[in-house]
């Protein structure tokens, strides 16, 4: 009997303690603001950048004396799937003390969440996720977006395969919404060139053995095989492609522009295509001071492509919180008004879907380890020569 | 032999009385807490009150005041649940836990009387799920059919699917039956992902479920104060828990429930005895893949989502691990347990990473030292009352 | 279709073929032995495989540079590390649930497989990350038009079978394959005849965990590439196909995995999309499954009344 009542007693004092202990005292109002991002799974380093980023954020204007709110980050993991995704976008958006939030890299699960967001009237900037649809499909007026989508990555992309004398081509897409999306806009911007799409293969996200439909592509015989999908999947196909003796150009999208790409293939990433809406983040206005203002804070994970657009939407956020006050229909309001606001991105402006319009394409090559610039490459001058390049 | 029916001698209604109170304030403690210190807190006391209680013995008293008055406790069970419901009563996320649970519990009941009665191994009770809540899917979307009836079809649909198992799991035993529900559960995914018309992994959405005009996705307002829409669900999950719960304790007492029984004790002595195993192995099968289908319907219209990676082999193996964890055959347990799996990796947020892995431990833990699980079925009383 | 790209499919098809036939060997192992199934063994083949690449990670520091010595090393370390994890598996896991209901040794089996995973994809540095896996073998290939024949993968196959037949040799030519066949065949008729019935059931569980390392290993080398979630994809096919060949039988084992993988590369051969491959696969084993309930090779029993 005396050990159940001291257990009990030591129970309810720690308990006590805790309550008593986990209220310190608070100058400002703390404001929780939000981030999703795939922080497991093949594409975690986006997702880790993606929330340094935003962590950044945060913290810089946390120790800001003019900010009027405390700021809190609420971190939640989509893992890249969609249904995930729809559970941790709930349970961010049901929180009512959670205002607004930075969301998204993978397009599958950015897509599925609109919905979830627009129900329970939650305000997001997208900041990672390509896929024209997010924004395009419904108006509604919680969804926003920083980075661009993926219809003029996909015109400078067939741009510049057919200036370099390609005219055969076979795609390689993932079955969600996002490699469908770059299908669709690839082999339209494509054929309108003049080129021809031998053959289109829809593969599935986390799929391992890519044996037979690269088997088909090699009799098809492309000169280039189009891949639009994520990088777990794009490294298992580029070195499958190896394997099988396929000598065509790899050329990928947004979605391979990422340190893990190379780190995964080594010397056979040599030569993959990749492009890009923005600029590399060295080159954007406010591309310096981020990268400078990141490395002071030694985070694990470099931004990579996408932690400039994270930041700057974050930025987006905080800054109309502190002008409108944390309440989220303000903000939703708020935000349908932004037009030329500056940020480290560019001057940032929401059409009416609250899509930002993002001019620059950038063009990728990998030479030597490294995402280089086309216009900066040796493949570029003739140097060096892609395969099969005239 | 004349059945003793002596009031006096039944279990009074205080013990199971106090435990569902205090289940019910411990659950409301548990579900508002948002500290993480204060909810490791809440789990060791509970932990140590369940312990202590059975170094008291005090466990006996309460399980029988249970068998004897269930159906006044059922009752008390249910204010109860509405007792929870009210007081989370704006809270969205709190509402959607509860919901699940409920929801979890109807599927794994219906899991119950294939395995626990019948002992019809089902591994692929998630897919069924996963067929109801795909059917409520498609119907809103693309058919006026009224909602009501969307989750009759899809507990139909289920169980029709799941008669195309049938020879297989028929004319298999142990591990060759064990392998045809998982090799079914792979199967159902993997087509449901590379199938566009149904969505593909991306999944589809499903409109709000809207009953005789009411939709059931706008927050209800009364007198000024704000409630959740979910408390809609909510109703409509409590009705279908309930049903599902007294269906499972009916067929357990009735003639069914005993040659179903003696089915899965011994095959072969109850062939002996004139059963059909045969009929009544594909009777709990389809009813209980009737039970997953319905509770999977609604699921899908609460999650306003579906796709195929909710509905995997993994999740499968999560519906017959609750059940083997509250005690195979026992709806009580199934309760507790599907409470337990649920509601713990979500409160307890440091662990959310790491809930598979504790998950998992934590059944392999059962299976070593207490296979009957949380609450084991009795056996069973084949005349009320009576005492050997 | 001309022959060399048929040729290509049935390369395609041996190389699947024998990763499955090396795990559903294992199954059937610890089948006839104790007349369970244990589930966890795809999960070995994931640990098996990264054991082998932290030992790699391992030799790379210590700048050791030959490939060869590196792969040897590997496969030894991993193979005899994996052989302890079974033996570990078995000890304290498996047998002390002998007289329980075979249904919670399945579900023991299965939450351990699902702890393993867990392990590898939380503790192993970035484990949930896909991981590449050094290309140890020798790169050569001649070129056929539609087949390109790599040197890797005939060495791979080839090592296959040497396991293979080395493992049928061992059962059936040597002292300790007669006591496992003697337990697997009837327990207590062996224990009375001298078998240390222990012993045995440990030592079966060691080599059938070292043919999962092999699995594993060959996995890698294969894709190039290794992710925690191999396993639960490979232990269920190595299980449907261990249950296609019928359980207790080596040569049913081999048989099933080489018969998975067809099923699995004539489905991608069909007009119908390829992507149907894995329905069509699952569907012929069920379909197998409803005609011969025991598999292919029936099993032997009789149920007396």
């Amino acid at each position: 009997m005396k050990k159940v009542s001291l257990f009990a007693a030591l129970s309810l004092g720690v308990g006590l303690v805790a309550l008593a202990g986990g209220a310190p005292a608070v100058a400002k109002d703390k404001v929780k603001v939000g981030f999703i991002g795939p922080l497991t799974g093949g594409v975690s380093a986006n997702g880790l950048g993606g929330r340094n980023s935003t962590d950044l954020a945060v913290r810089l204007r946390n120790a800001d004396p003019k900010a009027k709110y405390e700021y809190e980050l609420v971190v939640l993991d989509d893992e890249c799937k969609p249904n995930v995704a729809v559970q941790v976008a709930t349970k961010m958006a049901a929180d009512r003390s959670i205002i607004a939030a930075a969301t998204h890299y993978c397009s599958a699960t950015a897509i599925a969440t609109v919905d979830v967001y627009h129900r329970f009237n939650f305000p997001v900037i997208v900041w990672g996720a390509v896929l024209p649809d997010i924004t395009y499909r419904n108006k509604y007026a919680e969804i926003h977006r920083v980075n661009g989508t993926m219809i003029n990555q996909n015109d400078a992309n067939a741009e510049l395969i057919t200036k370099l004398g390609y005219k055969t081509a076979a795609v390689i897409h993932d079955t969600t919404d996002y490699g469908k999306g770059h299908n669709e806009y690839f082999s339209k911007a494509f054929t309108k060139l003049g080129g021809k799409i031998l053959g289109t293969f829809g593969v599935t996200a986390d799929q391992q053995d890519f044996t037979a439909e690269l088997t088909q592509i090699k009799s098809l015989n492309p000169e280039v095989v189009y891949f639009g999908g994520l990088t777990p999947i794009g490294v298992r196909i580029r070195s499958q492609m190896d394997k099988l003796g396929i000598k065509a150009v790899f050329d990928g999208t947004s979605g391979i522009v990422s340190d893990a790409f190379i780190q995964g293939l080594g010397p056979l990433a040599e030569g993959a295509l990749a492009f890009r809406e923005g600029a590399s983040t060295e080159k954007l206005p406010g591309g310096k001071f981020f990268m400078e203002k990141y490395n002071a804070q030694k985070y694990d994970n470099p931004p990579e492509a996408y932690g400039a657009f994270a930041f700057a939407a974050m930025n987006l956020i905080l800054d109309t919180i502190e002008k409108v006050g944390p309440d989220r229909k303000k903000v939703i309001d708020d935000l349908s008004k932004v037009k030329d606001v500056d940020s480290i991105v560019g001057k940032i402006t929401f059409d009416d879907h609250g899509q930002n319009t993002v001019a620059v394409i950038t063009k990728y090559v990998v030479q030597d380890g490294k995402f280089v610039e086309w216009e900066d490459s040796e493949y570029a001058t003739g140097k060096r020569k892609l395969p099969g390049q005239k | 032999m004349t059945v003793d029916h002596d009031a006096s001698r039944r279990a009074p209604l205080l013990p199971g009385l106090l435990t569902l109170a205090l289940a019910t304030v411990y659950l409301i403690a548990l579900l508002a807490a948002e500290n993480q210190t204060w909810i490791i807190v809440l789990l060791v006391a509970g932990t140590v009150a369940v312990l202590a209680a059975g170094w008291f013995n005090l466990l006996p008293r309460i399980s029988r005041s249970f068998a004897d008055r269930e159906d006044a406790l059922g009752v008390v069970a249910i204010a109860a649940l509405c007792a929870v419901a009210a007081y989370f009563h704006d809270d969205h996320f709190v509402l959607l836990l509860v919901i699940t649970v409920m929801l979890y519990s109807v599927a794994t009941l219906g899991l119950n009387i294939q395995f626990g009665y019948a002992g019809v191994l089902n591994f692929a009770g998630a897919s069924f799920f996963g067929v109801g809540a795909y059917t409520s899917a498609v119907l809103n979307t693309h058919t006026a059919v009224p909602h009501l009836l969307v989750l009759v079809i899809g507990g139909l649909l289920a169980a029709l699917i799941g008669s195309l198992l049938l020879l297989p799991v028929l004319r298999t035993r142990g591990h060759y039956a064990a392998v045809v529900t998982i090799a079914f559960a792979l199967l159902l995914k993997t087509f449901l992902e590379v199938n566009d018309v149904l969505g593909g992994p991306q999944g589809l959405q499903v409109p709000a479920a809207n009953i005789l005009g009411w939709s059931f996705n706008n927050n209800i307002e009364i007198g000024g104060v704000a409630l959740s829409f979910y408390l809609n669900y909510f109703v409509l999950g409590v009705l279908l828990l309930v049903g599902a719960f007294v269906l499972v304790r009916r067929l357990e007492r009735s003639w069914i429930g005993l040659n179903l029984d003696a089915l899965r004790l011994d095959e072969t002595a109850a062939s002996c005895f004139g059963l059909n195993i045969v009929r009544w192995k594909i009777v709990a099968f389809v009813i209980g893949n009737f039970v997953i289908g319905i509770a999977g319907a609604l699921f899908g219209m609460v999650g306003s989502f579906v796709a195929p990676n909710n509905y995997t082999f993994a999740d499968s193996l999560i519906l017959v691990s609750v059940l083997l964890l509250g005690g195979i055959g026992s709806p009580w347990g199934v309760v507790v347990a599907t409470i337990i799996v649920v509601i713990v990796p979500e409160k307890l947020q440091t662990i959310q990473e790491y809930r598979f892995l504790l998950y998992a431990l934590l059944v392999i833990a059962v299976l070593l030292y207490r296979p009957e699980g949380l609450l084991p079925r009795p056996v069973r009383r084949y005349f009320p009352g009576w005492r050997p | 279709m001309d022959g060399w790209l048929l040729a290509q499919y049935v390369m395609n098809g041996l190389m699947l073929g024998m990763v499955y036939a090396l795990v559903a060997v294992g199954f059937t192992l610890f089948f006839g032995v104790l007349d369970i199934i244990k589930f966890s063994h795809g999960d070995v083949v994931t640990v098996g495989a990264f054991t082998a690449l932290a030992c790699y990670v391992g030799m790379q520091a210590a700048g050791v540079a030959s490939p060869t010595f590196e792969l040897i090393v590997m496969v030894v370390v991993s193979t005899l590390a994996m052989a302890f994890l079974g033996i570990l598996i078995a000890r304290y896991l498996v047998m002390p649930l002998r007289s329980a209901p075979a249904l919670n040794t399945l579900l023991i089996t299965l939450m351990l497989g699902t702890v393993l995973r867990e392990a590898v994809r939380l503790f192993y540095p970035q484990g949930a990350n896909p991981k590449p896996f050094p290309a140890l073998l020798p790169k050569g290939a001649i070129d056929f038009g539609g087949f390109l024949l790599r040197l890797d993968n005939v060495i791979m196959l080839a090592a296959g079978v040497l396991v293979i037949v080395g493992l049928q040799l061992l059962l059936n030519r040597t002292k300790l394959g007669l006591a496992i066949r003697a337990v697997a065949q009837d327990e207590e008729t062996a224990r009375t005849m001298g078998v240390n019935f222990t012993a045995i059931v440990l030592i079966t569980f060691a080599i059938g965990s070292g043919l999962a390392a092999v699995a594993g290993v060959m996995n890698g080398l294969y894709y190039n590439e290794i992710n925690f979630s191999i396993g639960l994809y490979l232990g269920v096919i190595g299980f449907s196909a261990a249950i296609i060949g019928g359980l207790g039988s080596i040569y049913g084992a081999i048989l099933g995995g080489f018969m998975f993988a067809a099923l699995q590369t004539i489905g991608t051969v069909m007009p119908f999309a390829s992507a149907y491959k894995d329905v069509f696969a699952f569907a012929v084993v069920i379909a197998i499954m409803a005609w011969r309930p025991t598999g292919l090779i029936q099993e032997k029993i009789s149920e007396r009344v």
